[in-house]
């Protein structure tokens, strides 16, 4: 649907566009979970940032444009429109960096938001253990008190892009004595400190996009906390918003695979396949409008969770709808990777079980 | 962009409040038995607040408005289930007779609250409570037919909503009997093809109103109904249930919004988006309806609760002004191009 944007937005639009068709690889890069690919993926983050395009919602300090979520939305619409490659400082731009913009000290952002920008740093989420998933909140790894600093004991796991990339951030109990959400601190280390092992976790597609890390009393100065010890928990919860709603997976990635389903759809004569198609734009679109509905006012948080629902599930649709289009030509297609990547959708960033009964209790209020 | 003015809400709030005083369930309810409760004081109410004379031009007595500012309000006539040929009346009748009905008046009559008008287009099969209108208007041909409900010779049909009465003409009417002379054939069908697009989308508003209420209810349900020594709304299959219900109406909520934005534009495409509007509100609120159903269990399958006004309703709206199958078709030929 036609939008009415500003002349300023407009113009926006269009230099993204311009530089977009002017610098996108015209080959798709390797896959970023392999060690070439993630170097290759690194250049391409570094070209980005060269335009001051890697975080364009960031200050224009830490090296965005200081414009607004609307602006953002454009320009992913023209991102993910031009085809360019998938983002692997992700983790950091959208999870870490809102977090370390709410809650970090002018200090913490200008050490690592602007190397963030520019891919020097690129960041590894580590929320996960084995015995804590869906329930974060039963996390294990401690951190322990030593001089000014701390040392972080246990594990955690499927660690996306912790395989290849410098820094990490998660959650570590600080407060032996305190149970549950309480007592746990906000932690950044980089990934080559002493006493870190990662082992790389190849992922349904062979390539190796999780890992497991081990810490061995890795000591991390005191200055690498965020948001202040035992706040971890609500500093956390922060970043999951961010997570689970578009800052994360944006409108215009679901926008372009719609177009690129109604493109496969269009020589098909099958009316049931053509109108699954039909009906991912228009489910793509409703994300869109959602979205920038949602860019102008104050939505709560519960909200995350009704778009992480929603854009995962109708991901996977449309690569579904794809692979029966495609047959048994399937696999040798792009579509192919796009279709695992998408059932992996309604597992990470709190499984869609999880979402719905967030939905449930704090937007529809029923009783726990 | 997609956001509402102070005075778009305030009417919305206008109609909410207009409805609670003057159409509870009972007043619905009565609606199936007695003909003259489809305009009873809710009616007479909306007319009041402006709603029947929004889309009537400012020179005819009404408040000239566009979709965007009357989307909410429509959206609280779904809520309260309100019956009677509103969206009949109040957005598919003035455009048609703004370009066949040069001397009668009806548009003035439409904002003075004294008029209540069914309308069909060709793709409308049945004239919505004709039996209580003053004029019936029918697209016919390449004309339009201004017929009274006495001469028209009605046959009433089964409907889903029995606070929804429709009717069939005896014999449908010729090519532009009754119509003014000299109307323009193809200002006639713009005119219809305007009003469809614009009661489709008042529909679909409707729609999701409907569903709004019907969530509710279920989750007021959900909360007080106890079984297992619990509240049925603390086990994790009816949370999940209703999360999904509230997932679409979410989401079918900024498409309806968003079509009244372009509707109103008169923007390139804004048929296709009426239709993408439809097409979300209706599943939206046929889910809503039928979880609330099953949340609600046995007592929700009988007439004694209220619940199944909202039932029928949505049944019924699904179907009005154009079912899924016209509006995935014109979606289609928008977004694929006719089938090869």
């Amino acid at each position: 649907m036609e939008l009415g944007f500003t002349e300023r937005q407009r113009e926006f639009r269009a230099e993204v566009g311009d530089w977009l068709a002017a610098h996108v690889p015209a080959e798709p890069l390797p896959s970023m979970d392999t060690a070439d690919g993630f170097e290759r993926h690194r250049e391409w983050e570094r070209t980005l940032a060269g335009a001051r395009l890697s975080a364009v919602s960031w200050p224009e300090r830490y090296g965005g444009r200081g414009v607004g979520l609307i602006e953002w939305l454009i320009f992913e619409e023209e991102y993910w429109g031009a085809g360019a490659p998938g983002r692997v400082s992700q983790n950091g731009i959208f999870l870490l960096g809102p977090a370390l913009m709410a809650y970090g000290t002018e200090e913490q952002r200008r050490r690592w938001l602007p190397r963030m920008a520019r891919a020097d740093d690129i960041w590894a989420q580590a929320w996960s253990e084995p015995e804590a998933g869906s329930d974060l909140a039963a996390l294990r790894a401690t951190a322990r008190r030593d001089g000014g600093g701390w040392r972080l004991t246990g594990q955690k796991t499927w660690s996306s892009r912790a395989a290849f990339a410098d820094w990490g951030f998660g959650l570590f109990r600080s407060d032996p004595a305190a149970e549950r959400h309480r007592g746990l601190t906000y932690f950044l280390f980089p990934l080559d400190a002493p006493g870190v092992t990662v082992r790389p976790v190849a992922q349904l597609d062979g390539e190796t996009g999780f890992a497991e890390i081990f810490f061995d009393d890795v000591y991390v100065p005191a200055d690498q906390v965020l948001g202040g010890v035992g706040a971890g928990w609500r500093v956390a919860m922060a970043t999951t918003g961010s997570e689970r709603g578009m800052t994360l997976r944006s409108p215009g990635r679901f926008m372009a695979t719609a177009d690129r389903l109604l493109a496969l759809a269009g020589g098909s004569a099958d009316q049931a396949l053509r109108d699954a198609a039909v009906q991912a734009r228009l489910d793509a679109e409703a994300y869109r409008l959602h979205a920038f509905r949602a860019a102008e006012r104050d939505a709560p948080d519960a909200e995350a969770s009704l778009m992480k629902v929603f854009w995962s599930e109708l991901d996977l649709r449309m690569h579904e709808t794809a692979m029966e289009l495609l047959g048994p030509r399937a696999a040798a297609e792009p579509w192919f990777d796009g279709f695992l990547f998408a059932l992996a959708g309604p597992i990470y960033a709190g499984t869609n079980e999880i979402q719905r009964t967030i939905i449930a209790e704090r937007f529809l209020g029923l009783p726990r | 962009m997609i956001s509402f003015t102070d005075e778009q809400r305030l009417l919305a709030t206008t109609v909410r409040e207009a409805l609670a005083a003057t159409c509870p369930p009972d007043a619905v309810r009565a609606a199936g038995a007695d003909p003259a409760a489809r305009r009873g004081k809710a009616w007479q109410a909306l007319g009041e607040v402006g709603l029947l004379g929004a889309h009537v031009p400012e020179e005819h007595g009404g408040l000239g408005l566009r979709p965007m500012d009357t989307v909410l309000a429509f959206e609280e006539t779904g809520r309260a289930a309100v019956p009677g040929p509103i969206v009949e009346t109040a957005v598919a009748a003035p455009p048609v007779l703004g370009v066949v009905d040069a001397a009668a008046g009806w548009p003035a009559k439409i904002a003075a609250g004294r008029a209540a008008v069914s309308v069909r287009t060709r793709d409308v099969p049945f004239l919505l409570d004709a039996d209580i209108a003053d004029l019936l208007v029918v697209e016919c041909g390449g004309g339009a037919a201004l017929t009274s409900p006495q001469a028209a010779g009605l046959v009433r049909r089964a409907s889903a909503d029995r606070t929804r009465r429709l009717y069939e003409e005896a014999a449908r009417a010729a090519a532009g009997a009754g119509s003014a002379a000299g109307a323009d054939a193809e200002a006639v069908r713009a005119a219809f093809a305007y009003a469809f697009d614009h009661a489709a989308l008042a529909v679909a508003a409707q729609l999701l109103g409907a569903a709004r209420h019907l969530l509710d209810a279920a989750v007021a349900h959900a909360k007080r109904r106890q079984q297992f020594g619990r509240p049925i709304g603390s086990f994790q299959a009816v949370k999940h249930l209703l999360a999904d219900v509230a997932v679409g109406v979410e989401f079918a909520a900024p498409v309806v919004y968003g079509a009244a934005t372009t509707l109103g534009a008169g923007a390139p495409g804004a048929s296709g988006d009426v239709s993408a509007a439809k097409v979300a509100a209706a599943a939206a609120a046929y889910r809503a309806a039928r979880a609330a159903l099953q949340v609600h269990g046995a007592i929700g399958y009988t007439e004694e609760l209220d619940l199944h006004l909202w039932l029928a309703r949505v049944w019924a709206l699904r179907t009005a002004w154009g079912d899924d199958r016209l509006h995935r078709a014109r979606l289609r030929d928008a977004l694929l191009g006719p089938a090869g």
